[in-house]
């Protein structure tokens, strides 16, 4: 019988198995480990997504963007801790020639990572891409640029559709990381993803698809020796894992500390925790298309009062967060102190402004939440079913939720998170005004309509404080968006380094400190 | 996905005698099995008492198992520091009772799992029959489709349905049915390509035993007990590829409860506060345990090949 | 034989175009890449300009047309998510999902197939409820469980490994447990049972009537018919694996194919879902193919026409 023949496919097939993971496991170096010893320094950070691409504008994550400031720099910096101040990066100074035209006076002597000179042509090259082009995902930042002018090779002036308050906030993020023309010209898009070059402290190494990107120091650098020899930024997107890494010092910084965790972090003797709040707030949209539920406006008033946020903080974020009535808090213009910090938690109140609407015995209403807010969406739930409400909560994958959003399906509730990339009010309040809020809110107030489209082109700043915080005490009366919390972001930091969080949420790693 | 069995035996036995002298099949046979195998007595015991548990809930179970309680949330078992015998098991991240929530989320974890292997198995089987029996180009027709439904990720399906049927229990056991049926399939098949040469198989044949008839009656059978031994497994995968799924956020979402999705939920804490994945966790092994000995009891009385 | 090979290879090519054009509508019916990439801020202008940017205005059929055509010249189209061509960064994941999958299946084999046959011969004993006690709470726990519960043990208290990631063999320790562990528990049951019945056979009766040894008995006997119930288990666990795991995978920070796919599928990443579909399914009909040759080869009697 030919039974003997049984062992060669399955040898086979065995062998080829071994023979792939011996090979694999072999051409793939030594793990990184951690850098104590020896002469290299390195900074580790562990993020939970991947770099998605190096152009600069054509992507809108804070994640990319804090691996991308320390290859590209902007003309004009936030400052950490306050980032309405704008300090000097490639441009040294700027001033406003009228309302419409801003120049700026580039820094000499500065060169890219494959030695071309940097020159007003590059900054003309980067704007003028990013306000013209909208197939690239951040264009709608940065279409209110008409023009840059060339004046010399160390001055340009930027010209803007209208008059535009907030361009420096523009400059001094994600799209405006100045791109070498020629280099980026000849190398095409792909050609610049597989071998990026800026200005930077920091040059490209490599890019692993979600594993790492590495960036070595930049011997050339304009502003003297950077301080690292190496940068390695690491995806984890599991929470377990990211504070293991940190645990064991194999990442030197890890992000989004969940709330379970924060204390590990606290006692393990060989790291920290820090926080800061963010411009991100968390808000439920509220639905007033007439016919629904959520029209009256004593219902709204009835379930931001049946929500005690305070506790929603405390205990399903693990205190990092602050309760708040205003879609932007303290560091933004427009931000108003007596919305800021508030909890008007009170439960009984709300039970009969239910009655008073017309509801003594509750009434239902549906609440959607992506999965990634689930604990957050339950507690609210149950809050409300405390205030009489029969809430039917609906968790939704994320883009499934996207979707909805998109299309503006939502019923009464929908809990949602909303960042602020530039520091401005625009961008949280700009979606209240009449036409941005049809089917979505469909919320309509002509005095909202009129202090926004006004402010937005307002030059003056003290004017347009005034405009916006007027605004937003409309909007805590009228209630198209109940806002609950400012999200604070968290670290895990090892000892050895001294970090301070920034507001933009970036990484600068000339402002990270080896302390031993 | 799961595994396959190809098994092929030299001869199939007309049911042969078992030692008390019942006949193999018969159902003195089966109580005989069943008080002779300590594992098949247990293993129905435990199950009887889950399904008990799962039809009782409202009854049995001590709190609301939706109910949040932010004040005393992570609450450690009874028996340990900080815990109180209001909650037996603790309590999880939003202050609810895991007691409780065990009681509830058996009913869906029990109905996703069978349901959905009656449906895999019943699509299984049968394609499996035909392209066994048939062989030639019903064969590799059958056979490209598996590779197909191999390829494409059970996510896209997932989200799929999702989509159209809207999310829930109906739409978990759908998709877990519509991505499973391929093992049994391969299964199925590859004992019906052996057995299908047999002589009592030809011999049927040529005496104008219809097709269907010939599978019925000889081939179905000697299938049997690889088919029992594959669905007992695969209701405790059904089970956890639920909370696999629930990872990704598509899972069973509040304010139903699942075995899985507690579990999923609890791993953020598995460090520090390990009761709110781990008692779900043992609960489910245990299930799974007792449906194996089950399925090995069953077949032992069913499996006409056997001794 | 090989007439059955060249039949099977020619059959791979109507299989790939349903599955492209099954994909296609898939991913189509199930939303869209613009929801995806634009911030939260951007208008229904902006939306309508990068939707029609991305050719996606056109209506479906001509939209399949086009990547039918470009697919004939081996572009499967560019990735939205990444700007670059789909198909070498589909590819580029193969050697990190290979590694893996690899690993875990001689890990899965190691432990399987000797504790699956040592219970099938100790029917009943303590053995036996032992390992399938074991293999039974080795399935009933999820591979995120058992991976976060290793790196928490292994590499955290211990320190023997590093965390996550992919880099030497130390890195690839803890990954290959996780998933070879949760095969070789459902391995185990099953080689058991093949091993059972075969066992119960009249040869192997007649093999021990005949006065052989039981070693030579179940070593020559039985354990060759086994063969075939292995190599079919391996066989399809392969296939489950070439999709990679995106459970193990997310845990393990390693950069395979699972989350590669799941990321695609989640941003409506047409380019990439259809390339590593398309990779997957040659793989996995490779794989059945080797199978199914290796039936025949361990048992004459299977014939196929």
């Amino acid at each position: 019988m030919r039974r003997g023949n049984a062992k060669w496919p399955l040898a086979i097939l065995l062998l080829m198995i071994a023979a792939i993971a011996g090979c694999s496991a072999a051409e793939t170096g030594g793990p990184p480990g951690v850098q104590r010893d020896g002469a290299e320094k390195v900074l580790t950070i562990g993020n939970t997504i991947d770099n998605v691409t190096f152009d600069v504008h054509d992507h809108g994550n804070t994640q990319v963007e804090s691996i991308h400031v320390n290859l590209f720099e902007y003309l004009v910096k936030k400052d950490g801790s306050d980032p309405s101040k704008k300090l000097p990066g490639l441009a040294v100074s700027w001033e406003q020639l009228d309302d419409m035209t801003w120049r700026f006076k580039l820094r000499e002597g500065v060169k890219f990572h494959n030695g071309d000179p940097f020159t007003s042509a590059d900054v003309k090259f980067t704007l003028e891409r990013v306000a013209q082009d909208p197939s690239l995902i951040d264009y709608s930042s940065y279409s209110s640029i008409k023009q840059v002018n060339v004046i010399d090779d160390f001055t340009v002036d930027i010209v803007t559709k209208q008059p535009d308050p907030i361009l420096l906030a523009r400059l001094s993020r994600i799209s405006s990381g100045i791109l070498p023309e020629k280099y980026f010209k000849e190398k095409g898009v792909e050609g610049f993803n597989a071998a990026p070059v800026g200005t930077g402290p920091y040059k490209f190494v490599k890019w692993v698809k979600d594993d790492r990107v590495e960036l070595v120091k930049n011997t050339e650098y304009w502003g003297g020796d950077p301080k690292w020899d190496r940068l390695v930024f690491r995806t984890i997107p599991e929470a377990t894992t990211r504070i293991s890494e940190l645990l064991t010092g194999a990442i030197d910084i890890a992000v989004i500390i969940p709330p379970a965790d924060i204390q590990r972090v606290k006692d393990s003797g060989t790291t920290y925790y820090t926080d800061l709040e963010s411009a991100r707030v968390q808000s439920l949209l509220v639905r007033q298309t007439p016919g629904t539920v959520t029209a009256n406006p004593k219902v709204r008033e009835a379930i931001e009062l049946a929500i005690d946020k305070q506790a929603i903080v405390d205990s399903v974020l693990g205190g990092a967060g602050v309760p708040t009535q205003e879609a932007i808090g303290p560091g933004i213009l427009g931000h108003l102190p007596s919305l800021f910090n508030t909890n008007i938690y009170n439960v009984e109140r709300a039970k009969q402004l239910l009655a008073e609407a017309g509801y003594p015995d509750g009434v239902e209403l549906t609440l959607s939440s992506p999965a990634s807010t689930k604990e957050v969406a339950e507690a609210i739930a149950a809050y409300l079913t405390e205030a009489n409400f029969k809430v039917k909560l609906e968790i939704l994958e994320q883009t499934v939720y996207k979707q909805r959003d998109n299309s503006n399906t939502f019923k009464e509730l929908a809990l949602q998170g909303k960042g602020n990339s530039m520091f401005e009010a625009p961008l949280p309040l700009e979606i209240f005004i009449t036409e941005n809020a049809k089917g979505q809110t469909d919320y309509s107030n002509p005095e909202v309509d009129r202090l926004l489209k006004a402010a937005a082109v307002n030059m003056d700043d003290k004017e347009r404080e005034s405009q916006y915080q007027k605004v937003q005490q409309i909007l805590a009366v009228d209630r198209p968006r109940i806002f609950l919390y400012q999200n604070k972001f968290n670290y895990g930091v090892n000892n050895r380094i001294g970090f301070t969080p920034r507001a933009d949420e970036m990484f600068y790693a000339e402002d990270i400190v080896l302390k031993q | 996905m799961d595994l396959s069995n190809a098994v092929h035996s030299e001869t199939a036995h007309a049911p042969p005698i078992s030692e008390a002298g019942a006949k193999r099949g018969g159902l003195k046979d089966g109580w005989k099995r069943l008080l002779e195998s300590k594992t098949g007595a247990l293993g129905l015991l435990l199950l009887v008492i889950i399904i008990l548990m799962s039809v009782a809930a409202p009854l049995i179970a001590p709190h609301d198992p939706a109910k949040a309680n932010m004040a005393g949330k992570l609450l450690p078992p009874a028996w340990e520091a900080g815990g109180n015998a209001d909650h037996l098991l603790g309590t999880d991240g939003l202050g609810r009772d895991i007691w409780s929530r065990i009681i509830y989320g058996s009913r869906i974890s029990l109905i996703v799992g069978f349901c959905s292997v009656v449906i895999s198995g019943f699509i299984g089987i049968a394609l499996g029959l035909l392209a066994g029996y048939y062989g030639r180009w019903i064969d590799a027709a059958i056979m490209r489709v598996v590779d197909a439904f191999l390829a494409i990720p059970t996510i896209l399906f997932m989200m799929l349905f999702m989509l159209v049927l809207g999310e829930g229990v109906g739409t978990l056991i759908f998709v877990i049915g519509i991505t499973g049926w391929v093992s049994y399939a391969r299964m199925i098949r590859s004992e019906v390509l052996s057995v299908r040469e047999r002589n009592y198989v030809q011999a049927a044949k040529v005496i104008g035993t219809g097709d269907f008839r010939v599978m019925r009656t000889h081939i179905l059978p000697n299938v049997l007990s690889s088919f029992i031994v594959l669905s007992t497994l695969s209701v405790g995968r059904v089970i956890i590829s639920e909370a696999a799924l629930s990872f990704l956020g598509l899972g069973i979402q509040p304010p139903e409860v699942s075995w899985g999705g507690m579990l999923s939920d609890g791993r953020q804490y598995l460090a520090t506060s390990w009761w709110v994945a781990t008692f779900p966790g043992l609960v489910i092994t245990i299930t799974v345990l007792a449906i194996i000995f089950v399925g090995d009891w069953l077949r032992d009385w069913l499996d006409p090949k056997l001794k | 034989m090989s007439k059955y090979i060249v039949k099977s290879v020619l059959q791979v090519v109507p299989v790939l175009l349903i599955l492209t054009l099954i994909v296609f509508i898939l991913v189509h019916v199930t939303g869209d890449p613009v929801t995806m990439m634009l911030p939260d801020t951007a208008t229904p202008e902006d939306r309508r300009i990068l939707t029609e940017a991305l050719g996606l205005d056109k209506p479906l059929h001509v939209q399949y047309g086009l990547f039918l055509s470009r697919l004939l010249q081996g572009d499967f189209g560019e990735s939205f998510r990444y700007g670059q061509s789909a198909l070498p960064i589909v590819l580029e994941r193969l050697p990190a999902s290979f590694e893996l999958a690899a690993a875990s299946m001689i890990v899965a084999c190691f432990l399987a197939v000797p504790f699956g046959i040592w219970s099938a011969l100790k029917r009943n004993t303590f053995i036996d409820l032992l390992i399938s006690g074991v293999s039974v709470l080795g399935k009933a726990m999820p591979n995120f469980w058992v991976g976060i519960m290793l790196i928490l043990l292994v590499a955290v208290h211990l320190g023997w490994t590093p965390v996550s990631g992919r880099g030497g063999f130390s890195h690839l320790v803890l990954p290959a447990l996780t998933l070879g562990t949760g095969i070789a528990a459902e391995m185990t049951r099953l080689v058991r049972s093949s091993v059972l019945e075969i066992i119960g056979q009249d040869y192997i009766r007649t093999a021990r009537s005949k006065g052989l040894g039981e070693r030579i008995v179940i070593g020559k006997h039985a354990l060759r018919n086994a063969l075939i119930p292995i190599v079919t288990i391996t066989g399809l666990q392969l296939t489950n694996l070439v999709g990679g795991s995106l459970v193990t995978e997310t845990v393990f920070s390693w950069p395979g194919m699972g989350q590669l796919i799941v990321q695609a599928v989640s941003t409506h990443d047409m380019a990439i879902v259809q390339a590593a579909v398309f990779v997957i399914a040659l793989m996995v009909i490779a794989i059945n193919l080797l199978t199914d040759l290796a039936y025949q080869a361990l048992d004459p009697r299977i014939k196929y026409n």
